[in-house]
């Protein structure tokens, strides 16, 4: 290996300042990424490391000026080029690019479609997710549905709705965003899901809250009635002396998911017969209730 | 192969906050997955690189992205020109 100094252009006597300004002169001309394809370059560039290390560490530049070392086995091992990756394989470097021969992209010749099947695979960069929202019906959204959204573009996106999903929920859709670039991966799409509201009922939590309206009767004497849920209507059974505001509670009417079954609450609400009902009064005016009916007894001052 | 940014920061000797620059400058662009970067050997190569024109040739960041911009042209122009070489004459 030749001498060290010779190889740095420098005299023995140099000052380890002078020693890097000569490194790093010589290597900007012949660092091998600053010079793809040129063999010499890179072999005169292992010879400038390795000289570079024994100078730059004044420890080996010592030993080395009184002759204990030579300038041979102080090679590092070669690392990773990055030119031995970019010119490699087509289309396996998402960092290359053509932008600087887009004016040839006009002629109608070879090169020119060369260029613009270069240009096509581009960077390697992530599509972008694309944000959608869809408004899905209350039951559909308590018992899980299959939706299909429209696309501007004209195509559509099939989509789940799980069971029991809540409002402002965003799914993810892997890969039904914006396309990506180059050999990027495309985006997600995102979609917000709005539940709409039921006419009778009200999601809390993982249990469904009903008002069920019931005769005075009803009330009173006990009942079966059929009470929607959800899933379908049940029978259920009033007790004998219900009131307005008592609940019942239907187990495993609630949503499910994940294993987990919430209730459907539903909560009694005694009506009068909208239309006057002269037997009901007649009946009411002979009526003496015991002395301990009084529903406002708690609120005595 | 693919490397996760926790090998790569390894295998490159970098830091987290420095390979967020470097990902802010663009200077490295590794598939951005939903949970994590995937980083192939080109990226790490590359990563290499620009740790040579930083601390072995005393680049500044300015410097870094310029050079890096006129290596990617180079490649792009050695491609084209070694497909121009290779390409078989129109019948």
């Amino acid at each position: 290996m030749k001498d060290p100094y010779e190889t740095l252009g420098v005299a023995r006597t140099a000052t380890s300042a002078e020693i890097r300004k000569a490194y790093r002169k010589l290597a900007k001309t012949l660092h091998p990424d600053l010079n793809p394809g040129n063999a010499e370059a890179e072999e005169r560039f292992k010879g400038l490391s390795a000289a570079n290390e024994i100078l730059s560490d004044p420890e080996k530049r010592k030993r080395f000026d009184a002759g204990e070392i030579d300038a041979s086995g102080t090679e590092r091992p070669r690392q990773p080029y990055y030119k031995d990756y970019a010119g490699n394989n087509a289309g396996a470097n998402p960092y290359e690019n053509t932008s600087g021969f887009s004016d040839f992209s006009g002629a109608d010749d070879i090169f020119a479609e060369m260029f613009r099947r270069q240009g096509r695979q581009s960077r390697r960069m992530r599509g972008h997710d694309l944000n959608y929202s869809l408004t899905v019906d209350f039951l559909d959204a308590i018992n899980g549905a299959k939706k299909r959204i429209s696309l501007p573009d004209g195509g559509s996106l099939d989509l789940t709705i799980p069971a029991g999903i809540e409002d402002n929920k965003v799914l993810r859709l892997r890969g039904k965003g914006a396309p990506g670039g180059g050999q990027g991966e495309a985006g997600d799409a995102l979609v917000t899901i709005t539940v709409g509201a039921h006419a009778f009922f009200v999601r809390k939590g993982d249990d469904i809250h009903l008002d069920l309206p019931v005769t005075i009767g009803e009330a009173a004497l006990g009942a079966r009635l059929k009470v929607p849920t959800p899933s379908g209507a049940v029978m259920v059974s009033v007790p004998k002396g219900s009131n307005t505001g008592s609940v019942l509670r239907l187990k495993g009417k609630g949503i499910a998911h994940g294993g987990i079954h919430g209730d459907q609450l539903v909560t009694l609400r005694v009506m009068l017969p909208n239309k006057a009902d002269a037997a009901l009064e007649g009946f009411l005016a002979t009526w003496t209730p015991e002395p301990e009916y009084n529903p406002r007894k708690d609120m005595q001052p | 192969m693919i490397i996760n940014r926790l090998e790569f920061m390894h295998r490159a000797q970098i830091d987290q906050q420095t390979l967020e620059i470097w990902l802010r400058e663009e200077w490295l662009l590794p598939n951005e997955m939903v949970t994590d970067m995937e980083f192939s050997e080109v990226d790490l190569a590359r990563a290499i690189f620009i740790l040579d024109l930083k601390e072995r040739l005393g680049v500044n960041d300015d410097g870094v992205g310029v050079i890096l911009h006129l290596v990617d042209q180079v490649h792009g122009l050695r491609r084209l020109l070694g497909g121009l070489l290779t390409q078989k004459p129109a019948a």
